[in-house]
């Protein structure tokens, strides 16, 4: 099954294949950055240009560099490969560096973290995204831009994943009522100093825990992080693919960019929840009536432009960033071909409705809870880490009843 | 390149239109876009974002003002 986003990102990494820019794909995507770009500028204001262009960068970035948690995470349960996995962790640590102090020593600048409570809500909903994430076939960002790369299956999953967004934010005012307790920020405690040196001794840590496995499974360890481009430098920058440090610097310091323009860190699921919302409202339900839709922020983010939303525009732009990307590797809708087995699609959209209920149980996808809460010193991000990681066991289990693969 | 297309043209842009569409559609009920043609008196997004001290984190958690809403 050559469908998923991992699968896809394997092809992406390919180098056998040459790779020549699809003209019309890649005009397409340059057309429609130009035009919503004029779009926003004309209509708001210029943070939110410069935000649809970072989010451009990331789905650049996203594709290029074929990072994928969903996979990464699979191939290190099933296979016993940890290159992906400590990736991630490097994201992790060096988006810490980069952002704990922006927030401790620009508090008064108006930034704020992912900072979000700690209970039955965000154990229930990361463990769905966990899930839902390895039979959807993407987490996140992964049904992001591989929606944006023409992927048809991915297209099933985020409709799915609106469908349960919405779902998610019509019940998470009675899981917040269930027991949980406040934030907890751990730059608060420790100090900035404390909350980075803490972070990156558990980064260091799962990092040293997923090399031992593998080099105690394979008696070698894959050293994928720092290896160089495949090709020259300028190719691999525009056609891809991208070394995975390449990817890992752009994401730590696009999340930085989203700070400091948006006022708070990189998040991905809100917009989807407001985009089913908004359907719902314009044929004629009265989204007013749930409490979640009362609440000031998404009140007014109902009510206001998709244009004016932050969330929306950043993922207007790694949209149009990840079409840009495939059409530039001449990869477009390339992870579509052949026939789609019935079973994927319904593990698509069994995935896509798990983790958008879980994303608003949890307060956010692997960018916005993990990604994100982790990067801002937020205790709720690890929780969602490890309790993502148990669902995402169970559903990895469940992938061959569902004609997707493990290998 | 187009030898190896797996996609079809048409359905490409039918897509990309319908989708700008949706938003040109949105964008044009809004109070953002009544503000930008000269009408006043309302609140936008924009002008909820000057007005508050901090952003509110998009994550789904009730932001300060909710809890303290709540709380009275």
């Amino acid at each position: 099954m050559a469908t998923t986003t991992e699968a896809m990102a394997h092809t992406s990494s390919t180098a056998a294949e040459p790779r020549r820019a699809d003209r019309f794909v890649v005009t397409t995507a340059l057309t429609a950055a130009a035009v919503l770009a004029a779009l926003i500028a004309l209509e708001t204001a210029p943070f939110l240009v410069a935000l649809f262009f970072v989010g451009g960068v990331l789905g650049i970035g996203l594709y290029h560099g074929a990072f994928g948690f969903t996979g990464g995470w699979r191939r290190f349960v099933v296979h016993g490969r940890g290159s992906a996995l400590r990736a991630q962790l490097a994201l992790l640590a060096l988006a810490t560096v980069l952002i704990v102090p922006v927030l401790v020593f620009a508090a008064d600048a108006g930034l704020s973290g992912a900072l979000a409570p700690v209970g039955v809500s965000l154990l229930v909903g990361a463990f769905l995204f966990g899930f839902g994430m390895q039979l959807g076939g993407g987490c996140g960002s992964g049904t992001l831009f591989t929606v944006g790369a023409g992927n048809i299956r991915m297209m099933l999953t985020l409709v799915f994943f609106v469908v349960g967004s919405v779902l998610g934010t019509l019940h998470l005012p009675w899981w917040l009522d269930r027991p949980g307790f406040d934030p907890v920020n751990l730059a608060g405690g420790l100090g900035a100093g404390g909350a980075i040196a803490l972070t990156l001794a558990l980064c260091a840590g799962l990092a040293w825990w997923v090399t031992r496995i593998e080099r105690r499974r394979h008696g070698d360890v894959e050293r994928r992080l720092l290896a160089g481009p495949e090709g020259g430098v300028f190719s691999s920058l525009f056609k891809g693919p991208w070394p995975l440090i390449w990817a890992v610097v752009v994401l730590a310091v696009g999340n930085l960019a989203v700070l400091l323009l948006a006022g708070h860190p990189w998040g991905i699921t809100f917009a989807f929840g407001l985009w089913g919302a908004k359907l719902l409202q314009a044929v004629g339900v009265d989204m007013g009536q749930f409490e979640f839709w009362s609440w000031d922020y998404p009140a007014m983010a109902l009510a206001d432009s998709v244009l004016v939303n932050v969330t929306s525009v950043t993922n207007f732009g790694l949209l149009v960033g990840a079409m840009l990307a495939a059409g530039l590797a001449g990869r477009f809708n390339r992870a579509s071909q052949g026939r789609i087995p019935p079973r994927s699609l319904l593990a698509a959209a069994i995935g896509g409705l798990a983790m958008g209920y879980g994303a608003r149980l949890a307060f956010g996808c692997n960018i916005g809870a993990m990604f994100s809460g982790i990067a801002s010193a937020s205790l709720h991000g690890w929780i969602w880490f490890a309790a993502a990681w148990v669902g995402s066991l169970i559903a990895i289990r469940l992938r061959p009843r569902f004609s997707l693969s493990n290998d | 390149m187009g030898a190896n297309r797996t996609y079809s043209r048409a359905r490409l842009a039918i897509t990309l239109l319908v989708i700008g569409g949706f938003i040109l559609a949105d964008h044009f009920a809004s109070p953002t876009f009544r503000r930008n043609m000269g009408e006043g008196g309302f609140e936008t997004t924009l002008s909820q974002r000057e007005s508050q001290a901090d952003a509110c984190a998009p994550c789904g958690a009730p932001c300060p003002s909710d809890q303290n809403n709540a709380a009275d």
